[in-house]
């Protein structure tokens, strides 16, 4: 590591203290770490239950949590901004399924017992690739850019 | 990391699930096996078999310290059945302890883990944390080793384990209560661009990201999220005559409204440039920086609960990537859900329109990526038993190049489950479906999943 890099990770440590030591932390307690009540299967919606109050801590309506289509492939600000309100019902493994850095099969075969559940590339995805490839190939990066592309790599050299 | 510390590292964590009040494990023993007949090649049986594991250990002698692992393993049983000729392989997807504070949401995390801060979703062996502050201001920061993975040619990309020896991410949001959020996000990934190395390289392994996020919330009724990823790096120059890449990696935006309860309505527009958006790649050969290709799309889509079973989902996207041109893709899904959920089906439609590409068949434009995909499916829960069984049909034009005289291919898949235990299900798949590669295809899958414990998250 260079020492332009340890600077930068203490300047970080650093910013952080200097912020506590400030006493800036707030003084509201964190979410609950379960979610008190099991939620069923299929994909819950929030707000079914919840009022048009907002969220405790992510202090958005609890409609932005939804699972609707929308919210399925489309999760990553919610993840971003609010893991903690996810980890409420779901345990880190769960996101493992399809974002696993390094996993041994896709998440359509693993899952297949589960056809209600959105999972990559169901079907012959190895000839489809190769259109979704050359329409969108930025679809393709986020999550095969900088991993879980040992098999793109027997072809793409 | 060398593999010693690795191992003494996961030892040590493992030893501290002793500590744990509350210790579940879980995971899913997967046996496959599909055998293939390909005109010039051996026959050939494939039975691979995988192992998932993962262990969460709570209340570490306190209530607000855990500890979580999880990894998989495999290795196949007859003939190899992966691209890299490897028999056997593993990973530890993640391996971290977490103290959560009773406080302003405040975490930190430490060990292997996947951070999805600022505008990386990364996993990485370091430190990230995060807390909510006084006034609706929430930061979060990250650090450590970018967990690299293979190159495809390590002696022409050494560059790439040099390149990537440190990320570090923060970010600050400011949330105010019914309106929305803001945020600010900066990313650095590697310290020695390549510019500076020894000998200049058209590939940049790292990056460099500022990034502005945005969420409109003011009620239940209309929502806008998204960013726009800005890349800062200092690239080397250009050569004369070329345009200088645009500095902008992502424009991301989606708006969603909705009427009652029962309609929702979304829009969502991203432009992306791949010079800057392929940044830190391991693929570069696939993920090519040396174009300078974008890509823009727009589109939509319309919910209706028509019922409170019956949900209809209908959308259509057109994108246009400036090297190959302009496609359209429009579908819909209908999904039935018993109000116990023990009943569910989908059917579900989507066709891409490539009329208007350019590069890939010249003679017949809209033959090579027009196709027509049809999904049906549904489960069915009885006592400890279930069911499923879910079929695609893909269709493609006549003559398309990739599909070696065919013009349809298909899947179906029925699995059967048995819950034995609380803490044990076993169930088993066979697919029959046809494939460029091999026109009759059946496969079988044997899977056994457990958990143990007193855990009450996971698998949800």
């Amino acid at each position: 590591m260079t020492r332009k890099s340890v600077l930068q990770l203490l300047g970080v440590l650093l910013g952080l203290g200097v912020l506590m030591a400030c006493s800036l932390i707030s003084p509201e307690t964190s979410f609950a770490a379960t979610h008190p009540d099991g939620v069923g299967k299929g994909r819950p919606m929030c707000s079914e239950c919840h009022s048009t109050d907002v969220a405790k801590g992510a202090l958005k309506p609890y409609a932005s949590f939804d699972h609707t289509p929308t919210f399925v492939t489309n999760h990553k600000y919610q993840a971003n901004q609010d893991a903690n309100s996810c980890a409420t019902c779901h345990a880190q493994s769960f996101c493992v399924d399809c974002h696993g850095g390094k996993v041994p099969m896709k998440p359509a075969i693993k899952l297949s017992g589960s056809p209600d559940r959105l999972a990559p590339h169901r079907g012959d995805y190895l000839t489809l690739h190769r259109m979704e490839g050359k329409m969108d190939p930025s679809s393709c990066y986020t999550c095969h850019g900088r991993a879980n592309n040992d098999k793109c790599r027997a072809c793409h050299r | 990391m060398k593999r010693h510390t690795h191992v003494a590292l996961l030892a040590t964590l493992m030893s501290a699930t002793a500590w744990g009040q509350e210790v579940s494990l879980y995971g899913t023993t997967m046996a496959q096996m599909w055998k293939q007949e390909t005109p010039g090649f051996e026959k050939a049986t494939f039975t691979p078999a995988t192992q998932y594991l993962g262990i969460d250990a709570t209340r570490l002698g306190s209530d607000r310290l855990s500890l979580h692992l999880f990894g998989w393993g495999r290795t196949d049983l007859a003939d190899v059945s992966t691209f890299d000729g490897s028999k056997s392989g593993g990973h530890l997807n993640y391996g971290y302890l977490q103290y959560r504070f009773d406080q302003a949401n405040a975490e930190i995390k430490a060990g292997r883990i996947t951070v999805n801060q600022a505008t990386g979703f990364e996993q990485i062996d370091g430190v990230s944390v995060r807390t909510d502050l006084r006034g609706g201001f929430t930061v979060s920061a990250f650090g450590g080793k970018p967990v690299l993975y293979k190159t495809v040619d390590p002696a022409s990309q050494k560059d790439y384990d040099f390149q990537r020896d440190f990320i570090v991410g923060t970010r600050l949001g400011w949330r105010m209560p019914k309106l929305g959020e803001i945020g600010l996000s900066y990313l650095q990934d590697g310290t020695k661009s390549a510019k500076e190395l020894p000998v200049p390289t058209p590939v940049d392994y790292t990056r460099k990201q500022v990034a502005a996020d945005l969420l409109l919330a003011p009620g239940t009724v209309f929502q806008l999220r998204g960013r726009t990823i800005f890349d800062v790096a200092d690239h080397a120059a250009t050569a004369p005559g070329i345009a200088k890449p645009s500095t902008i990696a992502e424009h991301d935006y989606t708006a969603i409204v909705k009427f009652g309860s029962k309609v929702t309505v979304t829009a969502n527009v991203a432009e992306r440039n791949f010079y800057a958006y392929f940044a830190g790649t391991n693929l570069p050969s696939l993920f090519r920086q040396d174009e300078k290709d974008q890509f823009k799309g727009f589109g939509g889509s319309l919910t209706v609960s028509a019922t409170g079973n019956l949900m209809v989902i209908a959308d259509y996207r057109r994108m246009n990537r400036e090297s190959f041109g302009e496609v359209n893709r429009f579908g819909g899904e209908l999904r039935y859900a018993s109000t116990e959920k023990h009943y569910m089906a989908g059917l579900g439609l989507r066709s891409v329109s490539a009329s208007k590409s350019i590069r890939v068949d010249p003679a017949s434009p809209g033959r090579s990526l027009s196709h027509t995909e049809l999904r049906a499916w549904s489960m069915i829960e009885r006592n400890r038993l279930s069911f499923s069984l879910d079929g695609i049909i893909q269709q493609y034009k006549d003559g398309n190049p990739y599909l070696n005289g065919l013009t349809s291919l298909y899947e179906v898949v029925a699995s059967l489950g048995f819950q034995a235990t609380t803490s044990l299900k076993l169930s088993g798949d066979i697919s029959r479906g046809s494939t460029p590669i091999a026109k009759d295809e059946t496969r079988g899958l044997l899977r056994a999943e457990y958990r143990f414990g007193f855990g009450k998250k996971g698998g949800q």
